[in-house]
């Protein structure tokens, strides 16, 4: 069945108008429920991928089509409902004067019935923590009330598919965290979510597939372990794999590919150190 | 070695709130030290940071008690054009402190204010631009340049002025992985190349334990740790309590103590970290 | 959007000295206050389009703000055509038009007048842009600097001047925020809707903006910027014998326009 693909990349190019060549034949596909993560330097291509994604960028070349519609035909507005799309500044897609209004305009301008567009709100309010700021002006937030309201904007549109662009760039652990608490929620629901991320630790504990970009193409495209088993090439790259997966390589695990903190340690009772007990 | 920075009992509020963004911080800073401060969202980093040269209290209005002296500078006392030549200071957003047509403008500005000889300023900037690895930006637009660039530029500008102290505040953390490493290369050779004292505000744990010799670990307003990186890194309580990730082997090293594998000294980078892996399993 | 930035090109305007060509600029400006008859005022226009033509850099650069032009011209015209007190009627109307201070007649004068109001406007419109497009704003700001205008007003006239770039990409990135949440896409939509989504993405562009302009205050004291010492200055600049010639015909038609004035030659 290809209802099962929401993102079909056929052999997508842009050209920017200044001559910049952004995305140089991207093939690929996106399937329901899946959680990608795309990362790569600036200038990679892959935040112009991720805007071809719900039609802010159109194809110079090549066709896209998300959940079956080639984005050439239709309006950006019109692929929102489908297609949501996180923005790494969360004071960008602000506007509203409160809170509750600003969850409500996205369903409003969809023409959602009133009294689906309050249980909508409500739930999402709730779902996200958000109830005891709900009056509050979304610019009196702190950082990550104001990205969780930008999530619950989107969220309120009903989206099948989530594109977060840098969800954890300038926070700190914590902070991070608790948004990819939220993605993986997300996806644990059925969503597909797409991140760009340059967090490669953060990218090795949550993603399910990788895409590496360079130059415009899609260089590597697999599992974490199989994407962080190619050290070399990612190193070529100036991409750091997580610190765990190079202390395998030193420990001299060459077949096996270790990239979170938990499997290190499973790794190192079990298996290196012989302690036993290696499940916590 | 002669301390640069000396804070002594400092306070800090801003109007209209309840809690300082600072809170009895006593502090000196060697000449020539790299400092490292880390510390949750809202922990006080960047006003701590805009201490240093006058910022706070003279931009940030609030109720300052206490004192901060700068080589030999007491900020209350001094304007911050004056604490200017003394302390450079580079924030996180790159862009938006840079607000001159081109590179040459940019650099020659602080330069400018200070009075300097053109055939001076000359000098200076291709020493800096250079030291930078930008030789030959000098005509292009500060906006059209990678965020790293830009950083890299933010940071030719304040060195241009010649100061003894650069504080930095989050300077790579809206850099992709190849403009954060050349930005802290061009920070540690600062520090190692021309002695200057260094303090860099951070969430890049790798980047703390590879380039500081000491760390601030900072927590709403307070100095809750001060050492080396393998001392706050060595302490688990500590990190899950402030919520402050080690470097990943520090933080295996710290699991596996827990489980009661007998880790000698806890390891903060991947040398240290295979060494004390090997040396455990011919131990056993 | 409405702006105009520095344009790169080797031509003579372009090589001229910032302090030149803000003479020019002055010279333009009060010639094209003192008259008011369309034909000196078109006169003036020609120059300019010759100064346009001479910096090889075409019109439609500034097509945001010739749009902008064309409805505030309209509104002129209209406005001068119904309500200047004119002598010379040239025809009669009546009927649901007739408003408040509308004689019922539209007069010669009327219409030469409202011609000349958009003339004028309209030199100014343009050659204020040339000027930006084609002076480095560093060089503007020394121009301006050694014509003795106070360095923090000149130095905050062309940084704001410079910010305008950054503004632009800020309000493009929040325009395509906006889309992403449902906002339509209008193109060729209506005025009114056009508007809503425009006050829409005022707050988060001030907001944003007043964010980075505190930025720019720490960056800039950082920089020593007012400190209390004579500044220098890095850039240099100097007169060519292109810069003699300007200023020579500069002054000659501000002189010959100051008689023609005296004359009561010119106005209507």
């Amino acid at each position: 069945m290809r209802t099962n693909i929401v993102i079909d990349c056929r052999d997508v190019h842009h050209t920017y108008p200044n001559g910049v060549e952004a995305l140089r034949g991207i093939t690929l596909q996106i399937r329901r429920g899946e959680y990608v993560a795309m990362v790569g330097q600036n200038g990679s291509g892959k935040t112009t991928l991720a805007k071809h994604f719900n039609g802010l960028l159109k194809p110079t070349d090549g066709s896209i089509l998300v959940l079956e519609n080639n984005t050439l035909d239709v309006k950006v507005s019109a692929l929102s409902k489908g297609i949501g799309y996180v923005f790494q500044n969360p004071d960008d897609m602000l506007f509203c004067s409160s809170v509750e209004e600003e969850i409500a305009f996205g369903p409003k301008l969809l023409h959602f019935e009133e009294s689906e567009i309050q249980t909508r709100v409500e739930t999402i309010m709730k779902d996200l923590a958000l109830e005891s700021v709900r009056e509050a002006h979304p610019f009196s937030l702190s950082l990550g009330d104001r990205q969780r309201l930008a999530v619950a904007c989107v969220l309120a549109l009903d989206p099948e598919v989530f594109v977060f662009d840098e969800p954890t760039t300038g926070q700190d652990y914590f902070g991070g965290e608790s948004i990819m608490k939220l993605i993986d929620q997300l996806n644990a629901n059925g969503k597909t979510v797409i991140i760009i991320s340059h967090d490669m630790n953060m990218v090795a504990e949550h993603a399910k597939r990788i895409i590496v970009m360079n130059k415009g193409l899609a260089v590597l495209d697999g599992t974490p372990k199989e994407v962080f088993s190619k050290v070399e090439q990612l190193e070529s790259l100036s991409l750091r794999p997580p610190q765990v997966t190079i202390l395998a390589k030193r420990l001299g695990q060459y077949d096996r590919t270790i990239i979170t903190v938990n499997e290190m340690c499973d790794f190192l009772k079990t298996d290196y150190l012989h302690v036993g007990g290696g499940a916590r | 070695m002669p301390s640069i920075i000396e804070i002594k009992d400092l306070t800090f509020s801003y109007p209209h709130t309840e809690k300082p963004a600072l809170k009895n911080i006593n502090l000196s800073i060697e000449t020539g030290k790299f400092v490292a401060v880390i510390g949750p969202t809202g922990s006080g980093k960047s006003t701590f940071c805009y201490c240093f040269n006058g910022s706070v209290p003279r931009l940030f209005n609030g109720d300052m008690n206490g004192s901060v002296v700068v080589a030999g500078l007491d900020t209350y006392e001094n304007e911050i054009p004056i604490l200017a030549e003394h302390v450079g200071l580079v924030v996180q957003n790159a862009r938006s402190q840079l607000f001159n047509v081109t590179v040459r403008e940019e650099v020659a500005f602080g330069c400018e204010n200070l009075g300097v000889a053109r055939e001076e300023i000359r000098k200076r900037m291709d020493e800096a631009l250079a030291f930078v690895g930008l030789s030959g930006f000098e005509d292009r637009q500060p906006s059209a340049l990678s965020g790293g660039q830009q950083q890299r530029v933010a940071i030719a500008c304040v060195l241009a002025m010649q100061p003894e102290v650069l504080v930095l505040d989050e300077p790579t953390s809206e850099l992709d992985p190849i403009g954060s490493e050349q930005v802290m290369q061009v920070i540690s050779r600062l520090n190692d190349e021309l002695g200057k004292t260094i303090i860099l505000v951070t969430h890049d744990m790798d980047f703390v334990t590879h380039y500081a010799d000491r760390v601030i670990v900072m927590n709403e307003g307070e100095i809750v740790e001060d050492g080396t990186p393998r001392s706050v890194f060595s302490q688990a309580e500590l990190l899950r309590r402030i919520h402050i990730r080690p470097p990943q082997v520090s933080e295996v090293a710290l699991e596996l103590k827990k489980c009661g594998i007998p880790i000698g000294q806890i390891p903060i980078n991947l040398e240290e970290a295979v060494v004390e892996m090997e040396r455990l399993r011919h131990a056993h | 959007m409405i702006g105009a930035t520095f344009v790169q090109k080797d031509t003579p305007i372009h090589s001229l000295d910032g302090r030149t060509k803000l003479l020019a600029l002055m010279v333009i400006f009060t010639l094209v206050l003192v008259f008011t008859d369309p034909i000196y005022v078109l006169g003036l226009l020609a120059l300019v389009m010759l100064a346009w033509g001479a910096a090889k850099i075409p019109l439609s650069s500034i097509k945001g703000i010739l749009q902008f032009f064309g409805w505030i011209a309209l509104i002129i015209l209209l406005l001068n055509l119904f309500f200047y007190p004119g002598e010379t009627n040239l025809f009669r109307i009546s009927g649901p038009v007739a408003v408040i201070g509308f004689s019922g007649y539209i007069t010669l004068e009327g219409i030469l007048f409202g011609v000349a109001m958009v003339l004028r406007l309209l030199v100014i419109m343009i050659v204020a842009p040339l000027l930006v497009m084609t002076t480095p704003l560093p060089d503007l700001m020394l121009a301006l600097v050694k014509i003795k205008v106070p360095y923090r007003f000149a130095f905050i006239m062309t940084t704001a001047l410079s910010l305008l770039p950054a503004i632009q990409n800020r309000a493009s990135i929040i325009s395509q925020a906006q889309l992403c949440r449902g906002v339509s896409d209008f193109e060729g939509g209506k005025i009114w809707d056009k508007l809503r989504v425009m006050a829409n993405m005022m707050i988060p562009l001030i907001l944003g903006t007043f964010r980075d302009s505190q930025t720019l205050d720490v960056a800039m004291s950082s920089r020593a910027f007012g400190a209390p010492i004579k500044r220098t200055f890095f850039m240099e600049s100097h007169f060519h014998s292109f810069d003699y010639v300007v200023i020579a015909f500069s002054c000659l038609l501000m002189v010959t326009g100051i008689v023609l004035r005296v004359l009561h030659l010119g106005v209507i």
